[in-house]
């Protein structure tokens, strides 16, 4: 892997270069302290400092709304017309958000591959940025508070300068636009890197033991946790719109007046809904709050294991800051695994 | 299935779901080609009033004997009743303070001049008729307005949201605040439709749509008392609007309360 050196001096210069290869969306604030991934246009507009954005990047592939095909009783059906080859770049992306979408990747690959996804992914290019973690980051027990691939750059920050890692000819070519702005690596650039990873490493606060889990979540089944955990979730399925993975989503058709034409449409869905496991006849198979509420956890810690080899949870924390009761993943897990430890 | 003959009528209340049906403005033409509307006695004079109907659209609360009477006259006449508004759905803000004795209350907001007509105590429509449908919204949305339309022409039911208000607001990305500014948000138990439009105008939720299915109200009572919210201002709050709903019953909020 090609490495360089960026000199922080140059990154505004850099920004303003990478804008010739696509709309340029790097995380802003909106409102007094929350952070979303939006257009921007210069580094003043950047928070470089952040931790965590209301929504992961999964809202730019697999939208919150979509249309999947407009229909019409005579000509049958057409697909929408998607704005011609634009292209993005989004800068900012922690390591989280970045294996965050290689599960996505995963999913909508599979066996019947998810177009709309995909003819999306294929234009944006993706810039990563390393992190400090928060109180509620545990990406480094998930496995995911470092990548090797899935980025077209990724900037890790040694003091005076940023680590950049190139990660693809595209970024290679980001790298070659701009080659007055970089310089070579230097022994203690590589000094300060390490320094910097192991501190990194250090600071991580949260984590969750993932060792066996799937085998405790399948003791624990019957556990009174998920009543106490359904008691209090609100059902208000939060922690779902702003998980990094969770990709369910619901068909439907919305019909025109003239009785003759109409739009399919996709919406994310969660399975903390009542809906969701509502099937023909009125039987729901998840009719119970507590039901639903451990359905997403075996979903994320277990099912995904089964079919993955991995838990689907990328340890971004969302869950817990953004769940108006307070639910908290860490705790959740830790209190079923201290049930069998007695 | 010929043009299906339908009816627009309000009961006691500010007709503001009426409203929005000619409100559409860029698709009335459309919706009085597709329907037959035969009365729609704010619209229109000289309507059809005795006619059988497919398909009869009523805002507003029973509030006075005349309107059970007009609500079982129209449920007689029509194929489908739909509710439309969250005074017709949950009862409204007339249900507000259905605790307090209705003599006590009329003399309150009306002094003497309460002495010459009737009240019942509000109940939304669901109390007095079987709803074949209900659209809420303080008013309705014009899109869920136009849906329903829409499905009914295809002889089905439309799709109506049956998550909270949150989950709209976080597909829009707007900042929680309840989360990050401790504000008294109502969002985690009121169904969605509006697609969070207070939280979009960085105000709280104050559940103008009534209650989402099966809304945890308990554990909503709890989180705001925990936030320091006193018990007055979260009851006066939640029984704004669909005071009726069996979620907002006495016991449930004491429960939460006391927790
Ligand atoms: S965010 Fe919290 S309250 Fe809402 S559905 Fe998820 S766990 Fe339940
Ligand atoms: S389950 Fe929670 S912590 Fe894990 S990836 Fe989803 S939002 Fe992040
Ligand atoms: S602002 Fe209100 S509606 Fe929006 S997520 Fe927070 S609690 Fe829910
Ligand atoms: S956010 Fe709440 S109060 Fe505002 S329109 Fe929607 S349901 Fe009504």
């Amino acid at each position: 892997m090609r490495i360089v050196i960026l000199p922080k001096e140059n990154l505004a210069e850099f920004i303003g270069h990478l804008r010739s290869f696509g709309e340029l969306h790097a995380p802003t604030k909106r409102g007094e302290k929350s952070l979303v991934f939006a257009p921007v246009s210069d580094l003043s507009e950047i928070e470089l400092n952040y931790t965590r954005t209301i929504l992961p990047l999964k809202k730019y592939f697999f939208k919150a709304t979509d249309v999947m095909f407009n229909f019409c009783a005579e000509k049958g059906y057409e697909l929408p017309v998607e704005e011609a080859d634009k292209k993005y770049v989004i800068f900012g992306v922690h390591p989280c958000e970045i294996h965050g979408l290689k599960i996505l990747d995963l999913v909508f690959g599979g066996k019947y591959v998810d177009t709309y996804y995909f003819a999306r992914r294929s234009k944006v290019a993706i810039i990563g940025l390393d992190c400090i973690p928060d109180d509620l980051c545990f990406c480094r027990s998930t496995g995911t508070d470092f990548v090797d691939t899935g980025f077209d750059l990724f900037l890790s920050d040694i003091g005076d300068s940023y680590l950049v890692r190139v990660g693809t000819s595209l970024g290679d070519d980001m790298v070659r636009a701009a080659d007055s702005l970089f310089r070579q690596v230097k022994k203690e650039d590589r000094e300060a890197y390490k320094r910097n990873s192991v501190q990194r490493r250090d600071s991580f606060q949260a984590e969750i033991q993932l060792q066996d889990l799937p085998g405790i979540m399948d003791l624990e089944y019957e556990s009174h946790v998920w009543e106490e955990v359904g008691e209090k979730c609100l059902s208000c399925g939060i922690c779902s719109m702003v998980c990094p993975t969770c990709y369910c989503y619901s068909v439907f058709d919305e019909l025109s007046l003239d009785g003759n034409t109409g739009q399919r449409k996709r919406i994310w869905d969660s399975c903390l809904f009542k809906d969701y496991a509502l099937v023909a006849g009125g039987h729901n198979f998840r009719a119970q709050r507590s039901s639903r509420v451990k359905n997403r956890y075996f979903h994320k810690q277990r099912g995904f294991v089964s079919q993955y080899g991995r838990p689907s949870c990328v340890g971004c924390g969302r869950c817990k800051a953004y769940c108006p009761a307070g639910i908290d993943i860490v705790e959740v897990i830790s209190k079923l695994r201290s049930e069998i430890r007695v | 299935m010929g043009k299906p003959k339908v009816g627009v009528y309000g009961l006691t209340g500010c007709a503001g779901d009426q409203l929005v049906i000619l409100n559409c403005e860029e698709e009335l033409l459309d919706i009085a080609g597709a329907l037959d509307i035969k009365s729609f006695p704010m619209a229109m004079s000289g309507g059809d009033e005795n006619c059988p109907l497919d398909i009869v659209f009523v805002d507003g609360t029973v509030v006075q004997p005349k309107d059970e009477e007009m609500l079982k006259n129209l449920r007689e006449r029509a194929k489908l009743l739909i509710a439309i508004g969250t005074c017709a759905v949950w009862g409204g803000v007339a249900a507000m303070s259905n605790e307090t004795p209705r003599e006590e209350l009329k003399n309150k907001v009306y002094g003497p001049a309460g002495q010459v007509f009737d009240t019942v105590v509000p109940q939304p429509l669901s109390s007095f008729v079987k709803v074949d449908l209900a659209i809420s919204g303080c008013p309705i949305e014009k899109e869920q307005l136009l849906q329903a339309v829409a499905s009914l022409l295809h002889g089905d039911l439309p799709r109506l949201p049956n998550y909270s208000v949150c989950t709209e607001c976080k597909m829009s990305e707007y900042p929680c605040l309840l989360v990050e500014k401790g504000q008294l948000c109502l969002g985690p138990i009121t169904v969605a439709g509006c697609k969070a439009r207070c939280p979009s105008y960085g105000r709280p939720c104050i559940g103008c749509r009534g209650p989402v299915e099966e809304a945890n109200v308990s554990s909503e009572v709890r989180l705001l008392r925990e936030k320091g919210f006193t018990w007055v201002d979260i009851q006066n709050r939640l029984r704004t609007f669909a005071a009726p709903a069996d979620c907002f019953e006495d016991k449930i909020l004491k429960e939460g309360a006391n927790a």
